[in-house]
């Protein structure tokens, strides 16, 4: 049988095709529904050229449309790439071409700005709507061209035969999907991840939250972050319904809990970041969060203070932490067991079922002791097939092991600083290198600092991270520019924003004379930090 | 009042430059500007400025909707200081 991501979906529509599989604002799927929904967009992209193996972006919020969508690009023989709405256009200009996408599924409202993207690209293959629509829906009549890129509306797409397509066009070590994340040399990275990558974590974890057909399942995580391959294809494995929070209440703490009860909500996976506004604001004791039996937490440390305010408040769930960086899908996991939260932050835990780790001490040993420290690798089929086009920065993480120099096999350098506790969980001690946490999004320093460089008038920049509670980190920048004038500040933050997601912009912006300098003259960091 | 809070939601929380000068009615959900974590940082900053506490029953939508309704709520609460600080 073919080990493919697809294959989810069209077996669970044989077995129950008329159950719920994605409920998003206004607008319910049954399996049966995505499953032709997603042939006939799979049959419009073929028709505008898809190719195997083509890069195809996904240019919306999550939705049914969008699941619509993922599952046609697949089916397709594609390989969808998630470009974040929030996203300045620089961004997503970089990552159209770093990726080299051809055609954009966007939803109805986002068309112009996919069809702007396509603008520069040599031959573009154009913008498909993905549909149906939600509750503010609108159509359009026949395939329009913007410029040199052509339009097809979801009513083209809705025309197209809902039967299955002939024959397999991917196998199962072919890339499913690359997700952008922060990239330390100036510019995001693309993390190639194949279909049996996505399933290997896609089957693990359905079967590790319990996960059954009854199950009502949400993950606020938007498309281009590795959360959300959880409640889109976790869900499909145990043939449970994928529940979309609506933007509008995802901004209020109560309008969340609100929403969990109406929807009755059973498995929930987020950033703890989310959780923490719920135990704080969420006036979680006033909802009938009965029905939720599962919630999920991965991204960053759960400060344990806020952690054991919402064990308190809720106290029914089973409470996992699962661990693991968008290169290796989840590879560990740890249930937090009741009254834990007092004891300190939640340990990463222990492999996942098919997945072995080991942490590498500086000296090139095992860590097999409580107290000692080590660089934690992972081995296992869910590692990505490396960075999209780079192939030099790909051999600097996946490499041959170094206890079993003999073998071909290679293992990921997670470059996290991982211990052990006395009953053999891993626990997360920091991070080897520059890249700190903001909301659970991973941020290169480095990045930020190139972003900075960009300005013309920027000379020097050092970006500093702040712990913060709730976000994991705020941002401090220290520059030196060859401009003092008044409009200076606003002049280069203006320039951030225009080049760097909402949660990578400098929080603090701090212009000096110079920068100070340590005795061999690199940028003293240590010394700026302690200020 | 709708100048404190418009400037302070100009200089701390729009990123996105072209939202810039934004009108006492622009709504704040639909454009972007507040999500969980700024509408948090916004609730802090009237806290502190205005002396007064938010409830969690407060933080809605209807409330936090623009520049204009955070001004309503702040003067339905809180009439006396209101009057006081003019």
């Amino acid at each position: 049988m073919a080990y493919l991501l697809q294959r989810l979906l069209t077996e669970a529509a044989a077995k129950q095709p008329r159950r719920a599989a994605v409920a998003s604002s206004g607008c319910l799927l049954t399996y049966q529904e995505l499953d032709e929904l997603s042939n006939k967009m799979a049959r419009a992209l073929l028709r505008r050229g898809v190719a195997p193996g083509d890069r195809v972006g996904i240019l919306a919020t999550k939705s049914a449309a969008s699941v619509v969508g993922i599952y046609g690009v697949l089916k397709a023989g594609a390989c969808y790439v998630p470009l974040d709405p929030k996203a300045p256009g620089q961004r997503l200009s970089y990552v159209v071409q770093d990726s080299g996408t051809a055609l954009i599924v966007a939803d109805e409202a986002r068309t112009p700005q996919a069809a702007r993207l396509l603008g520069n690209v040599p031959r573009p293959l154009g913008v498909v709507v993905a549909g149906p629509a939600g509750t503010d829906g609108r159509e359009q009549a026949g395939t329009a061209v913007t410029g040199d890129t052509a339009i097809v509306p979801w009513s083209e797409v809705a025309a197209e035969p809902g039967e299955p397509l002939t024959g397999e066009r991917s196998i199962e070590t072919d890339l499913a999907y690359i997700l952008y994340t922060s990239g330390s040399t100036g510019n995001p990275k693309g993390v190639m991840i194949s279909h049996r990558n996505s399933l290997t974590f896609a089957e693990w974890a359905a079967a590790a939250a319990g996960l059954s057909e009854e199950d009502r399942v949400c993950s606020p995580a938007p498309l281009h972050f590795d959360l959300s391959v959880f409640d889109i294809f976790a869900t499909c494995r145990a043939g449970a319904c994928m529940t979309v929070l609506p933007e509008g209440a995802a901004t209020f703490p109560v309008s969340i809990a609100q929403w969990l009860e109406q929807e009755r909500i059973s498995a929930w996976y987020s950033v703890p970041s989310v959780l923490t506004l719920l135990a704080c604001y969420g006036s979680l004791r006033k909802f009938d969060l009965s029905r939720l039996r599962t919630v999920i937490f991965a991204g960053e440390v759960f400060p344990p203070k806020h952690l054991a305010r919402l064990m308190e408040e809720l106290p029914h769930p089973r409470y996992l932490n699962w661990y693991g960086p968008t290169e290796t899908n989840v590879c560990t996991a740890f249930e937090v067991p009741p009254g834990h939260a007092d004891a300190g932050p939640a340990p990463i835990g222990t492999a996942c079922a098919n997945t072995e780790v080991f942490a590498v001490t500086s000296e090139g040993g095992r860590v097999t002791q409580p107290g000692e420290t080590g660089e934690l690798y992972v081995r296992g089929p869910s590692l990505m097939r490396g960075y999209w086009g780079q192939p030099a920065r790909t051999r600097e993480v996946l490499v041959r092991s170094p206890f079993r120099p003999e073998y071909d096999e290679l293992v990921y350098r997670t470059g996290d600083l991982v211990s052990l506790d006395p009953a053999g969980n891993y626990i997360y001690v920091g991070r080897r290198d520059s890249m700190v946490k903001i909301r659970g999004y991973r941020v290169e320093l480095g990045e930020v600092e190139a972003a900075l460089y960009r300005h013309p008038a920027v000379r020097e920049a050092a970006v500093l991270p702040v712990p913060d509670e709730l976000l994991g980190s705020r941002l401090r920048a220290v520059v030196t520019a060859s401009d003092t004038g008044k409009l200076i500040r606003q002049s280069v933050l203006d320039h951030c924003r225009r080049w760097l997601p909402s949660y990578m912009v400098p929080d603090v912006l701090e212009f000096r004379e110079a920068l100070p300098r340590t005795s061999t003259g690199k940028v003293d960091r240590v010394g700026l930090a302690l200020e | 009042m709708e100048t404190v809070i418009n400037e302070y939601i100009s200089q701390e929380l729009v990123r996105d430059p072209e939202l810039l000068p934004l009108a006492d009615e622009t709504s704040l959900l639909e454009s972007g500007i507040l999500d969980s974590l700024s509408l948090l940082q916004l609730v802090v900053f009237l806290e502190e400025r205005f002396g007064i506490t938010v409830g969690d029953a407060d933080l809605l939508p209807e409330n936090f909707a623009s520049v204009n309704t955070i001004c309503a709520y702040l003067r339905a609460r809180e009439p006396a200081k209101q009057a006081t600080r003019g």
